[in-house]
């Protein structure tokens, strides 16, 4: 059972998704800081722009991104029949989200060398 | 409406509103601060789209944590518990994420 994809992505599923809502908490909180005016948000913004939190960034990407995917992924095997290719969805969700990554990940690098 | 059925609606709903941020607010990466930002959000059209967002991402993450945590034995015994920290929590966040983006407004 541990090794089937089912329980592999639910694994990764419940992960993500735990790990984005931790997150979202924090958005909120540093986004809503903007009520205090400009100064204060730029400050906030900037605590959280250091190349630790760009790496972050990407790896957040990657949670955001797979998760997404693997709900498309979800979604089909609902809709429609395709049960008999769920493992093929369950390789093509790692390999669109990999590529999503790097594509979104590489910029981020980028832009972090760039504006040192 | 079961939670799964919430998870699925704002799951659909996510992916659009997902899609629609990451390319307006961060792809490809570019310098962020709050004179950059604020062009956008003073924006009523902009300020509708982030509350529904929101009320969509906040609908879907609490609901997921509510599920994945009373899946543990030990936490389903004060699932009623859980389940008003989650509510309260989620009309907290949904209340200052709002205000945060009604109160975006060029400095004076």
């Amino acid at each position: 059972m541990y090794k089937t994809t089912g329980f592999v992505s639910f694994v990764l599923r419940r992960f993500t998704g735990v790990v984005l809502v931790l997150y979202l908490l924090l958005h909120i909180w540093v986004i809503g800081s903007a009520v205090s005016g400009p100064e204060v948000f730029d400050q906030r913004l900037n605590a959280v722009q250091t190349p630790l939190f760009k790496i972050a960034e990407i790896a957040l990407l990657a949670a955001v991104v797979y998760h997404a995917f693997d709900g498309v992924r979800l979604l089909l095997v609902n809709w429609f029949k395709v049960t008999d290719k769920r493992k093929n969805l369950f390789w093509a969700v790692f390999i669109v989200s990999a590529l999503m990554v790097i594509a979104g990940g590489v910029p981020i690098l980028l832009f972090m060398l760039e504006s040192k | 409406m079961r939670i799964f059925q919430i998870q699925r609606v704002t799951a659909v709903a996510l992916l659009v509103f997902m899609t629609i941020h990451m390319i307006v607010v961060h792809y490809p990466p570019f310098h962020i601060d709050f004179s950059i930002i604020v062009e956008r959000m003073v924006n009523p059209v902009w300020k509708v789209v982030e509350i529904l967002f929101l009320l969509s991402v906040l609908l879907h993450g609490l609901s997921g944590a509510y599920v994945v945590l009373t899946d543990y034995k030990q936490v389903s015994k004060f699932k009623k518990a859980l389940a008003l920290v989650v509510i309260v929590a989620g009309i907290v966040a949904f209340s200052w994420g709002t205000y945060t983006i009604i109160s975006w407004r060029l400095p004076a």
